[in-house]
């Protein structure tokens, strides 16, 4: 911790981050979304995994994160342990109009809070948030025709509203286990970069990896003292999160 | 000459063979070898074989170069005389194969041949020169004059005329000549089984017709598409048959840069040489024009012909469509997904972003997860599928993924991969022998393999590298198998060697093979003076590394590395599996522990697995027998089943049952509690039973020999009405089988509570049949039969409990344990007498008279029975004698016989008169129940029932593995089923005066003998009161259809006192009930007085205290 001062090249290091979640719940659509800033309507379903990489600049330091995008089908659940493998954050993707996506996804956490590497940070991400009738206020210019949402009440599924998994649901079940929680849309890019950041502020700096290759020492290594980070990164670290601006 | 090749032929398989040096037991059957080996369907097995030399006549294969590789082709300098092959002849059911490998897959081979059965390919496939050849597409055989006295055949096939069904055109007549080699019995032999299966195969010719005419080389050769582009018109009747989308959409690439055009022309030579589709002859030229990669139009039909899947679509030529109309409509979670990704193959080819490529592409996968539900759809089958779609027919398509998913891609589409995950394995295994120090390096660096090869493998490399490239290497793959995977995938490695070295992580790893991938069509040597050389890409670099470098690398190869690792990556799956599983089991499993959970985890599986397995078995067996019955047994390959067949059912192979139906729970009970276990097994065990608990965790059982027996090895179940009942508690969702979350849920009821109260409303529960809160007289008289089941092995713990150790010092202290069975037997009679007591009146008008009288003759007749605790152990000795001869029978026959041992004839003489003074309680005319407090309150009256509840009945479930459930009391009792009644005489001796038998043996005998004496009472009882119920039913049919409708309208009113009153007998009894336990000595007095025993001087003594009851309604 010492020797991470704020001299003029900010330390940057890498973190591996694992995307799990039902098939076709938009997880590739996410990374492509914050790598490359683009949505495909037709994205290949992964086989396997994905790897890609994208920095994420916060005001002290950078971070370098290894995304590990696996394939959803429920069948490649067995390969999953392999991409988890120590990863540092994971993002739990669900799709908010799709109620057996949330079932799986508490799967995944509780699979990965028993698994995975202590300490690891989770991310509960409700996507397809585009699908609802409540446009996020960051961005409306992108869905302006989207016209007849002030009701919202009875007709909603009428209006396209296809949301079937409430904000408050996925909230409380990310207080409960003390994940970090957004509603995304990969497709309007609605809270996209905030998830990532709000990881890569999570990260409690001791856990980095520094320069890629410390890593490779084994699991060992983070499960150090990591044990106990994980306390203290329940609670209200997604709005902290949130504040601190990632220029990626 | 012949003969001397014959003999240089012959020694060298000697040589191979003792070369050789195979594990027999890890090796498919050789009918699956023979079948691998041509490409055959499953139905085909080797009938027979010879040594054969095939003469191609001329003008074949001018391109043919003599062979290296010891193989004895010799092309002749005179041209009339053409090839001449040595090989080995071989026929099946519908097909004849030759092949210059030197193999054998007959089952009656000498030792030494049968260790080389496996001859080269180990099953790669048609790599040798040769063919396969349908029968129904040989047109005649002819039986040549030979000059020195050779059994020559002249085989002239349909080739080329099947479809037109007119006379061949002298140009594409094929016709070869095979010379036998072998003894002249053995040639007629040979000869006479092809006289048959072409006989037979004349009904085959429609479809042979009708799939023929789909393959593109027909229409390539047709004299009409030959007479059009000579005489250039345009106007033809016939359209090409369906190439695949590549038709309509273009083949990826570039046509002219892939020089598609002179491959064609050659293909058509090759083919009016050797003959095309299925009458095609394979030469070397076959494999090098593979090697340089097929023409578009014809790629699919040579795939089709490589993987063998022509020949399962001659079979079946219409099985593709009639799946798909057979559940058109239908729905399903494969279908789903399917769905999902439709949209989503091979996005960038035009053809699959029209409605007609996606529409192809839903059609092939969902025909394919309807004929494989096993298997469904996993994800990558739709970028298989949808490249395969290019050039294939739909049809072409869905056989060729059959193919794939069944013989060239083993497991791995399956629901747990391991098919993928086990070649990964075998992958990183020969990374690690051929290229060591890369192997080191990415070991050190933390960089894990498989995260990028897997896609390779899973997707054929068809979404790693582009599709031209891929599809050279599918060319290849068709014809000589998974190495080829293999091989490529090492050569990737090879290439990129140095670069690979300076890698720290997977990023970099990965970024290295995507550029590697992405510059595959550029030159390999780009700086090169030489012009040809700079000519060379780095695909052309990659295949010449990955079948010249590591042509080591053999289907063996992989054989091998499969079965070393593969017990390894299953238990890897597995135990992901269950924790996965047992994680997601829902809230109840809550209530047990891990190690329970764990433990239920196993033994449900281990029985599912089990049961599985021994079907098979049975299958096995009785097919066995059948084909024996056709006295074909010497010719047909039975025994040895394949890997994959005996291990149907384990969790890591893929979709394994998930549901427990009630033979399986009834055997999955006997794991976990004693009182399930069968008292007359009806095979006898020599295995010990111990081992059950253990068979699946442990892979200790796979190598064992099952049983033949119904239930294995392990204890076999019983079958009692207590179990139905479970079982129906269990299904909740009151489908075909359990769950294991219903196993799970199930138990948590009754182990995961140390609530005696709630225990006591489970068991009431499980009685209550439909539901209404009241348990009618049969369910009396079933719960106690239920009571006597469970406890006929002991109670369990009570024997520790401080209470009843009390009452042991009180009571004859010196029968301890065999005296808290009698006193639980009396205790359940009394839990009958006050059940009737207490219960509540269906009928409420009877209240006033009959239940006062009922009670007081009930107790008239407890006291008028009511003997010493002396006499009641020779009563049930008595008995005993008396029932074991039925006992070693069948479960159901102690009710059968019961009655009849037990009946005495003199009460049947006047059951009328002792009829009309029977209690009331005990007769139909007056229906009644107990409801859930009356019951709990008789429990718990009883300090014995109560105990019963509190914990003998939550522990006779036995869970963490590390219980000593495995020690059945069956074990020593039954070791010998026969010498029960030889043992009779001596406890008896023992017990009568008053000695406790020293030996645990004796006592479990004795334990046996009491517990089954009493259930067999209970069965007498029941069957009784059953029959007298019949008997009574027509006397009293009139009276009850009166008062019905009275009943109905009084039942309000009198409903509520009712209740009151029970209440309030209730509370007077638990204080007695506490009273009694309060002061040890004076409550076994209580219920001593209680015990309904037999007159001691009633010649009705021997009879058990239930029959007693019985006694009551005569």
């Amino acid at each position: 911790m010492a020797e991470t001062t704020a001299a003029p090249p900010k330390p940057s290091s890498s973190v591996k981050l694992v995307l799990l979640g039902e098939a076709a719940v938009g997880k590739s659509s996410l990374v492509l979304r914050f790598v490359n800033n683009d949505f495909q309507e037709n994205k290949e379903p992964t086989i396997g995994a994905a790897f890609l990489t994208q920095k994420c600049n916060l005001p002290h330091r950078t971070i370098k994160f290894e995304i590990w995008d696996t394939a959803g089908q429920e069948r490649f659940a067995s390969l999953a342990p392999m991409y988890y493998r120590n990863a540092q954050s994971a993002l739990v993707v669900y799709d908010l109009t799709k109620p057996t996506s949330l079932v799986k996804a508490r799967h995944w956490v509780a699979e990965l809070q028993r698994q995975a590497s202590p300490g690891i940070v989770i991310a509960l991400v409700g996507n397809k948030l585009d699908l609802t009738n409540e446009q996020s206020t960051e961005d409306p210019a992108i869905h302006g025709d989207d016209e007849g949402s002030t009701t919202e009440t009875a007709e909603a599924e009428s209006d396209g509203d296809a949301r079937k998994i409430s904000t408050k649901e996925g909230r409380e079940y990310a207080e409960e286990e003390g994940l970090l929680f957004f509603e995304t849309s990969a497709k309007s890019g609605v809270n996209v970069q905030e998830v990532f950041t709000a990881i890569a502020n999570a990260i409690p700096e001791t856990q980095m990896k520094g320069a890629r290759g410390a890593g490779a020492a084994g699991g060992t290594q983070t499960a150090l003292g990591a044990g106990t980070e994980r306390v203290n990164l329940t609670g209200p670290r997604g709005e902290v999160g949130a504040k601190e601006g990632c220029a990626c | 000459m012949f003969n001397l090749n014959a003999i240089v032929q012959k020694a060298q398989s000697l040589i191979d063979s003792s070369a050789a040096n195979h594990k027999p037991d890890s090796t498919p059957s050789k009918a699956e070898f023979f079948r691998l080996q041509f490409r055959l369907p499953e139905s085909q097995s080797p009938l027979h074989e010879i040594t054969a030399e095939l003469s191609l006549s001329a003008p074949h294969s001018t391109r043919s170069i003599p062979q290296s590789n010891g193989e004895k082709a010799r092309s002749s300098d005179k041209s009339d005389r053409g090839n001449t092959y040595i090989g080995k002849f071989h026929l099946s059911e519908s097909f004849l194969c030759f092949s210059t490998q030197n193999t054998s897959f007959l089952p009656h081979s000498t030792l030494q041949a049968s260790s080389a059965f496996t001859g080269q390919t180990h099953g790669a496939g048609p790599a040798g020169n040769g063919f396969t050849i349908p029968l129904c597409a040989i047109r005649r055989v002819e039986r040549l004059q030979s000059q020195n006295a050779l059994f020559a055949l002249a085989i002239t096939t349909w080739n080329g005329s099947i479809v037109a069904g007119k006379q061949a055109t002298p140009a594409n007549v094929q016709k070869f000549t095979v010379q036998l080699a072998g003894s002249r019995s053995a040639c007629e032999r040979f000869c006479d089984g092809l006289k048959k299966g072409l006989k037979d195969a004349i009904k085959e010719m429609e479809s042979m017709r009708s799939v023929i005419s789909q393959c593109y080389s027909e229409y390539l050769l047709s004299p009409e598409r030959l007479a059009k582009i000579d005489s250039s018109q345009i106007n033809s009747s016939k359209d090409p048959p369906d190439a695949g989308l590549g038709m309509v959409f273009r083949y990826p690439g570039d046509a002219k840069k892939l020089r598609d055009r002179s491959k064609m022309r050659l293909w058509g030579e090759y083919f009016r040489e050797n003959g095309r589709n299925a009458t095609l002859i394979r030469q070397p030229t076959f494999h090098k024009l593979i090697r340089v990669g097929l023409p578009n139009r014809l790629r699919g039909e040579v795939w089709e012909l490589t993987s063998g899947s022509l020949f399962m679509r001659l079979q079946k030529p219409k099985l593709f469509e009639e799946t798909l109309s057979k559940y058109s409509g239908r729905g399903s979670l494969a279908i789903d997904e399917i769905e999902k990704d439709l949209n989503r193959s091979l996005p960038e080819y035009p053809g699959f972003q029209s409605e007609e490529g996606i529409g192809r592409l839903r059609r092939v996968l969902t025909a394919y997860s309807w004929t494989n539900e096993e298997v469904g759809y996993c994800q990558a089958m739709n970028i298989v599928v949808a490249a395969l779609l290019i050039y294939l027919s739909e049809s072409q398509a869905f056989f060729l993924l059959s193919v794939l998913c069944g013989r060239l891609l083993p497991g791995y589409y399956s629901t747990t991969m391991y098919g993928t995950l086990l070649d990964q394995r075998v992958f990183e295994s020969l990374v690690e022998k051929t290229m060591p120090v890369l192997w080191e390096h990415l070991v050190k660096s933390d960089v894990q393999l498989s995260v990028v090869s897997l896609p390779w493998f899973l997707s054929l490399y068809i979404n790693s590298m582009p599709l031209v490239f891929a599809f050279r290497v599918l060319d290849v793959f068709f014809l000589e198998g998974p190495k080829v995977l293999f091989q490529i995938g090492l050569a990737i490695l090879r290439m990129n060697g140095e670069e690979l070295l300076d890698i720290t992580d997977d990023g970099t790893f990965i970024s290295i093979l995507k550029t590697y991938f992405s510059r595959l069509g550029e030159s390999a040597y780009p700086k090169s003076e030489n012009e040809k050389t700079r000519g060379i890409t780095r695909f052309q670099e990659l295949m010449v590394t990955a079948f010249k470098e590591f042509s080591g690398i053999t289907q063996e190869t992989i054989s091998e590395q499969r079965a070393k690792h593969k017990d390894a990556v299953l238990d890897n799956i597995e135990s992901f599996a269950k924790r996965t599983s047992i994680r997601n089991l829902g809230p109840d499993s809550k209530r047990l522990s891990m190690d329970d959970l764990g433990f239920l985890y196993d033994r449900f599986y281990g029985i599912l697995y089990e049961r599985e397995q021994r079907m098979q078995l049975l299958r096995e067996e009785a097919d066995h027998r059948a084909k024996a019955n056709k006295l074909m047994a010497n010719e047909i390959v039975t025994g040895i089943p394949g890997n994959k067949s005996v291990e149907i059912g384990r969790v890591g192979l893929g979709p394994s049952p998930t549901q427990m139906n009630y033979d399986a729970f009834r055997e999955f009970l006997t794991g976990i509690t004693r009182w399930a276990v069968t008292d007359s097994p009806t095979s006898p065990r020599k295995d010990s039973v111990s081992e059950t608990s253990s068979v699946y965790s442990g892979h200790s059982g796979r190598s064992r020999s099952l049983s033949l027996s119904p239930w294995g090895a392990g204890a076999e179940p019983t079958d009692h009405d207590f179990m139905q009942r479970l079982y129906g508690k269990w299904n909740i969702e009151d489908r075909d089988g359990l769950s294991l979350q219903n196993v799970v849920s199930g138990l948590a009821q009754v182990k995961g509570t140390t609530d005696l109260m709630s225990t006591i409303s489970y068991f009431f529960d499980l009685y209550d049949d439909d539901g209404d809160g009241k348990v009618d007289r049969e369910g009396i008289l079933r719960i106690s039969e239920a009571l006597l089941f469970l406890t006929r092995r002991g109670l369990g713990g009570i024997l520790t409990s401080p209470s009843s150790s009390a009452n042991n010092a009180n009571g004859d202290s010196d029968l301890s344990s065999t005296n808290i069975d009698e006193r639980f037997l009396s205790s359940v009679s009394a839990f009958i007498r006050r059940c009737f007591e207490y219960a509540d009146p269906d009928h409420p008008q009877h209240e006033s008279t009959g239940t006062a009288t009922s009670q007081s003759q009930l107790e008239d007749n407890v006291n008028a029975f009511s003997i010493g605790d002396d006499d009641d152990e020779e009563d049930l000795l008595d008995l005993g004698s008396g029932s074991p001869k039925s006992l070693p029978q069948s479960p159901s026959t102690p009710s059968s016989t019961a009655p009849k041992l037990h009946v005495d004839p003199s009460q049947k003489a006047n059951p009328t008169s002792r009829k009309a003074s029977a209690n009331l309680a005990l007769d139909p005319a007056n229906p009644l129940h107990i409801t859930l407090p009356t019951f709990r309150m008789v429990i718990l009256a009883d300090e014995l029932l109560q105990a019963f509840f509190e914990s003998s009945f939550p522990n006779s479930f036995h869970l963490s593995s590390t219980s000593s459930v495995s020690r059945t009391p069956t074990l020593s009792t039954f070791a010998a089923p026969n010498g029960l009644s030889s043992q009779l005489p001596l406890p008896a001796a023992g017990r009568s005066g008053g000695i406790v038998p020293p030996n645990k043996g004796l006592r479990g005998v004795l334990d046996n003998i009491v517990s089954d004496g009493m259930r067999v009472a209970g069965e007498v009882r029941k069957r009784m009161d059953e029959a007298q119920r019949e008997m009574e039913k027509n006397a009293v049919s009139h009276r009850h259809e009166d008062e019905d409708d009275e009943d109905r309208a009084m039942a309000g009113d009198e409903e509520e006192t009712d209740r009151r009153s029970v209440r309030e007998a209730d509370r007077d009894l638990l204080e007695g009930a506490e009273a009694d336990a309060g002061i040890g000595s004076k409550g076994q007095m209580g219920q001593d007085e209680l015990l309904i025993l037999g007159d001691p001087g009633s010649p009705r003594s021997e009879k058990s205290p239930a029959e007693k009851l019985v006694d009551f309604e005569h």
